[in-house]
């Protein structure tokens, strides 16, 4: 929907004439001059902003099975509403509409359906089965608020769809192996996160995810990661060099020698001087705090939680880097440790810990994926408030000559 | 609601089959209009799901075969890897219709209701 003012030329007393600029395709302005000098001798021109509805654009990169899917759903929920596929369309499609936001799976831009790579001999992590002209110039049409025909590629029978129409949503978050890959489509991205699971980490969870299904067995799964690790650290990789926030999972050092993987250690990496979003920090920002909240006040069982906090540099940015190791068995560690915590960009006191309870069946709810997801969560509803604040204070700018 | 032509499923194949669906609706849930339900929708709905869910397992147990004899040819070609590949996104499958299924194959009434919420089983008054 469009917002604007018009204003009718003979309301105002002078003469003045109208121009439209040859203006961006995000925001319409319109000049307005004054022929005729005034006594102050000065000219007045008057800038109307219209402002189309604006679409923020996110994105969200990680390997497939590390979390992913997860992450929409606790993001959704933060916006409200449950995010589902488009009702009456292909029931094969990956793409999930909630109120505000749409979620887009970007392997519907594949180039190559299952056949093609099989030919080819390239994986779907490879740029060549990939349509980055494609998916730039819909990534740009959706954020200009313009509907597009989006090609739909069918997981089960691994072949390309039939195009669904996906209207321009209020946030656009762009999911998959390559949001970040191509430069014109980092460039509209309004913030980026990066999921990077350690290899012990994904091995555990592929196990996990993957010994019930028959066929299965542990050396076909580690043959299958370790087939695809070459292209994966060519090209999926050095993304999260362009992230804005990377979410890193490694085993804990808690216990010492454990290979069980129930344990994590999640690192919350914030790139800092990013427009709209301010690090999440304890105690005191820029500083470097250590702190194990259990003790006197708060009893925790076994392997206990580990907080760290500290600024760090990252490919050569700097960051901040907050860090949690160990589970939460007990609602009162969570809130405690959220009492702590400081710029979540919460809207009371207690939001963190009730959207982990409302969906404490997702995995990661009692350890730190959860924990930093929701945070992640609240900071993209920060920055999509701000950014909507500041193109609808319309600037009637009065620039004078 | 999908049909089952619209699924793509081969009735042909034995290996569908219709859990007795029917009988459970009996328990907790009070019907004020109980010729309303139509059973017949919820089979059709369950053989989708437990359908589709063998198919994908299927598709995963082949192509690991395939990976496999593949990669026994030539270990490091783009064939080996691409194979594996499909392996990965066939699982990945999978899981996610696992996960379907387990959220919403479980309550005919709770399916039937997010589809239908105006109908007089599924109104709920909070006031």
């Amino acid at each position: 929907m469009a917002v604007s003012t018009i204003y009718s030329t003979r309301a105002l007393n002078s003469t003045h004439f109208l121009t439209s600029s040859p203006s961006s395709s995000t925001s319409k302005q319109v000049f307005f001059y004054r022929r005729h000098q005034s006594q102050t001798n000065r000219r007045f021109n008057t800038i109307i902003t219209c402002a189309a509805q604006q679409t923020v654009v996110i994105g969200l990169a990680a390997d497939s099975g590390c979390g992913k899917s997860t992450f929409m759903r606790r993001l959704t929920s933060v916006f409200g509403g449950a995010a589902e596929p488009p009702k009456g369309g292909n029931p094969d499609s990956n793409t999930l509409i909630s109120d505000m936001t749409t979620v887009i799976c970007l392997d519907d831009y594949h180039s190559l359906d299952r056949t093609g790579r099989k030919e080819k001999g390239v994986t779907a992590l490879d740029p060549r089965a990939n349509d980055f002209d494609l998916m730039y110039e819909q990534v740009k049409a959706l954020k200009s608020s313009i509907a597009v025909e989006k090609p739909i590629y069918n997981h089960v029978t691994g072949l390309l769809d039939a195009p669904e129409l996906i209207q321009p949503p209020k946030i656009l978050v762009i999911e998959g192996l390559h949001p970040m890959f191509d430069e014109r489509v980092r460039e509209l991205l309004d913030f980026s996160i990066y999921l990077d699971i350690s290899n012990e980490v994904k091995f555990a969870w592929k196990i996990q995810r993957d010994m019930a299904e028959r066929g299965h067995s542990l050396e076909s799964i580690k043959a299958s990661i370790e087939a695809r690790k070459p292209d994966f650290d060519a090209f999926i990789d050095p993304q999260k060099q362009y992230a804005d926030a990377v979410i890193e999972v490694l085993p804990t050092q808690l216990i010492p020698d454990d290979n069980e993987g129930k344990v994590l250690r999640v690192r919350l990496i914030m790139k800092e001087g990013v427009k709209y979003f301010s690090p999440v920090y304890l105690f005191d920002e820029g500083s470097t705090i250590s702190w194990i909240p259990c003790g006197r006040k708060l009893t925790c069982s076994y392997p206990g939680i580990k907080l760290n906090y500290e600024p760090d540099t990252y490919f050569d940015h700097e960051v901040s880097v907050l860090e949690m190791d160990g589970q939460f068995d007990r609602l009162d560690e969570l809130i405690y440790v959220e009492s702590h915590l400081s710029n979540l960009s919460s809207k009371f006191y207690g939001e963190v810990t009730q959207q982990m309870l409302k969906h404490a069946d997702f995995p990661g709810s009692n350890n730190g994926t959860g924990l930093f997801q929701t945070i992640v969560g609240l900071k993209i509803r920060d920055l999509y408030e701000q950014l909507i604040a500041n193109k609808a204070t319309a600037p009637a700018e009065i620039a004078k000559a | 609601m999908t049909s089952i032509a619209a699924t793509g499923l081969n009735v042909a194949t034995p290996r569908a089959f219709v859990r007795p669906v029917v009988t459970s609706l009996s328990a907790p849930v009070r019907l004020n209009y109980p010729w309303k339900f139509s059973s017949t929708k919820r089979m059709v709905m369950s053989v989708k799901a437990t359908s589709e869910g063998e198919i994908i397992s299927d598709k995963v147990e082949k192509s690991i075969q395939e990976a496999k004899e593949t990669c026994a040819d030539d270990p490091v070609s783009g064939e080996c890897v691409a194979a594996w590949d499909e392996v990965e996104e066939l699982s990945a499958a999978a899981s996610h219709a696992r996960d379907k299924k387990k959220a919403g194959g479980s309550d005919p009434l709770e399916e039937y209701c997010s589809d239908n919420p105006e109908t007089d089983e599924c109104r709920t008054y909070d006031n």
